[in-house]
């Protein structure tokens, strides 16, 4: 057994931070063209068809990064939703990073749909581009709807017309998917953990660096606690989504990473004070990502209570 | 990254399960009593018969040359089985990889089978009354004599001291705080144990007075004077993965996850399923740690992380279970585990100590 990231799979998740690097805009464009030049969106495709091969383990690294720069985009709808679902021509278009996909859950809400070329909606799918599609008298309407994070938009979707069956298995894709963002927000609560601790080393009070308060550091050390041991949850849960204890596990790994990113992106603003509850830093981007990815595919009490029904129902331990 | 246990792992784990199924005692009584001592030497003599009570170490002290992942497979079963604490625990996993490190070849010949038979149980000798999360303001001193040492001072929360026959901890041979201390070994024989009776009663710690009791200079642990960075060596041991492997959570877990159904309360039933969630956690990222030390890494500060996390973690459960069974605790393994979790966060430096190591040499906060 090795329990850990191989080089190539670090090495993958550290190209895509430094690609990320400096690169923010209201909606990723410039980082989702990057990313698609590195093949990141097709990197659960086949080979065969131009992706990356690599399974969802391999991508996790990589996965945290987009969190950790708070990409915008609907970037775990398109590179494991839509990977796992799509084939033919949009799969290819999807692996050279020209397709984007947006998928609405159960309440029909989709973020980003206004960016995507595909919508999927459990279990039909359409495409929104009406001269390609096979399906002419097609119908997507999108509304726009309150969302948390304004980088982030929601839209209420309805498919009209002919719509496709998806082809994927669907509960397979939407567990790949929950892992996804479960490693988005592990990397985007590592952000917080980072540019909090550099924040209380530098900002004074009483004369000291506020980091050498006593009160600060064990806040501190708590979500460098929460963050290390959610992560494993997450890193199992992409190694056993298709396995019989898969949903507990994806579950469980959904609820820690959503825990853990909250109480870093409470403990950073706490840390930050007055001007973290401002617009004069970054900080709010990663607040209402944190807030708005631990609602996607699932809140913590939703996958808690999932955990709580299956906690006996499959083997705990080998 | 993979989960995946390799044939010899699962067959390693399918020839322990099977031992301990027939072989593990139904019930001891506690190992902070006379009668409770002998049996649990006595059961450990038994593992030791089977090579089972230490199976990471080398098969010349003992051992099966297991690897950390055997172990913790080994610890998985052991816990998942009931079977007894380890009265040997100070030794085995404290003051054994201090052995295997800093020891000369005559220390590790010389005390490490004896240990591994539990012929000798080793009490750890670390706090003063001035000297607790402080560590380094301690005052015992060892004093050069012909061939040797003598020591002086007092020593207390020593565990296992009430009935040990040999102790290990720090004297100071020269200098003030971190500088000047030495790590001694030593029989109890000639020292002063006054046993100290724990929450549960029983006498779990001992005072250790010594007047000038003599130690030869093969009973130093390294050199003279490197006392502190030998013993945080073995601190960090015992805030990491040796004393407090996942398997001992897992099972406690499991059962609270079992009682928690049988209750029927929803309430009860999710915070068992979080302690479960986060045992799984504590398992999982030791399979990590381990890897990690398999290469080669040193863990350092990192453990304190961990330290904090088992023993919160444990605390949780046995308050749980506190409040599923009030006072129909009393008189099961339940009460007693909810009195041992409670040291946890005391034990091995405290929380307190653990959360300033942790924003300090992890995430490089100011002292």
């Amino acid at each position: 057994m090795n329990f850990t990231f191989t080089d190539d799979q670090a090495d993958f998740g550290l190209v895509v931070r430094d690609v990320l690097a400096g690169c923010r805009d209201d909606r990723g464009a410039a980082a989702w063209q990057r990313l698609g030049t590195l093949g990141f969106f097709g990197m659960l495709v086949d080979d065969s068809r131009g992706g990356l091969g690599l399974r969802l383990a391999d991508a996790l690294p990589a996965l945290e990064e987009t969190g950790r720069a708070a990409m915008p985009g609907p970037v775990v709808d398109t590179a494991v939703a839509g990977a796992l679902l799509l084939d033919g021509p949009e799969l290819d278009k999807l692996a050279a990073g020209a397709l984007r996909v947006a998928v609405a859950d159960s309440a029909s809400t989709a973020a980003d749909a206004d960016l995507a070329d595909v919508i999927v909606a459990w279990p039909r799918v359409a495409s929104r581009d009406a001269v390609s599609s096979q399906a002419p008298q097609l119908r997507v309407r999108l509304e726009p709807r309150p969302g948390i994070d304004p980088a982030r938009p929601l839209f209420t979707v309805t498919l009209d017309g002919d719509t496709r069956e998806l082809t994927g298995s669907a509960v397979t894709a939407w567990r790949a998917a929950t892992v996804a963002t479960a490693a988005q927000l592990i990397g985007a609560a590592r952000h917080l953990l980072d540019t909090t601790v550099a924040y209380a080393r530098e900002r004074t009070q009483f004369g000291r660096a506020i980091g050498g308060f006593q009160a600060v550091k064990h806040r501190l050390a708590d979500v460098a606690i929460a963050v290390e041991f959610a992560a494993p949850l997450v890193h199992r849960a992409a190694l056993s989504y298709e396995l019989p204890s898969g949903e507990r596990d994806v579950s469980a790994a959904k609820a820690a990473a959503n825990d853990a990113a909250r109480l870093a992106a409470e403990a950073a603003l706490q840390v930050h004070g007055a001007i973290g509850y401002t617009h004069e830093l970054e900080l709010r981007h990663w607040l209402t990502r944190v807030w708005s990815w631990s609602a996607a595919y699932g809140t913590s009490a939703t996958h808690r209570a999932r955990v709580r029904a299956l906690v006996r129902e499959v083997p705990r331990w080998p | 990254m993979d989960l995946d246990f390799t044939p010899a792992e699962q067959s390693f784990r399918a020839e322990v399960r099977s031992w301990l199924a027939e072989h593990t005692p139904r019930h001891l009584p506690s190992l902070d009593t006379a009668d409770g001592f002998a049996a649990h030497r006595a059961w450990e003599a038994r593992l030791a018969a089977e090579r089972l009570s230490v199976v990471s170490w080398p098969e010349e002290y003992g051992g099966r040359g297991a690897s950390l992942i055997e172990w913790l497979i080994f610890e998985e079963e052991y816990w998942a089985a009931g079977a007894p604490a380890r009265v040997t625990q100070n030794g085995i996993f404290l003051l054994a990889p201090t052995l295997f490190t800093y020891g000369t070849p005559e220390q590790r010949a010389t005390w490490l089978p004896r240990m591994a038979r539990a012929d000798d149980v080793w009490a750890q000798a670390w706090s003063e009354p001035g000297a607790g999360s402080d560590l380094a303001a301690l005052t015992s001193r060892a004093v050069r004599a012909d061939g040797g040492w003598r020591l002086h001072g007092l020593k207390t929360w020593s565990s296992r001291a009430a009935y040990a026959g040999h102790g290990f901890g720090l004297f100071r041979t020269s200098g003030e705080r971190h500088h000047g201390l030495t790590y001694f070994l030593f029989p109890l024989d000639d020292v002063e144990v006054r046993p100290i009776a724990q929450l549960d009663g029983e006498y779990g710690f001992a005072e250790l007075a010594f007047d000038g009791v003599f130690v030869p200079d093969s009973m130093v642990l390294g050199d003279v004077g490197q006392g502190w960075r030998i013993a945080m060596a073995t601190t960090s041991s015992e805030r990491g993965l040796t004393l407090r492997s996942p398997g001992r959570f897992l099972a406690t877990a499991s059962r609270l996850v079992d009682l928690a159904a049988d209750a029927g309360d929803p309430v009860l039933l999710d915070r068992a399923a979080r302690c479960w969630t986060e045992a799984e956690a504590y398992r999982l990222h030791t399979f990590t740690t381990a890897r990690r030390l398999m290469d080669g890494t040193e863990i350092g500060a990192a453990s304190s992380l961990g330290k904090v996390f088992w023993s919160e973690l444990d605390l949780r459960m046995h308050t749980l279970a506190m409040d599923l069974l009030g006072d129909r605790a009393a008189g099961t393994p339940w009460y007693d585990g909810f009195l041992f979790s409670l040291a946890g966060p005391i034990y091995a430096g405290t929380n307190e100590i653990q959360r300033n190591i942790v924003a300090e040499r992890v995430l490089g906060l100011p002292r």
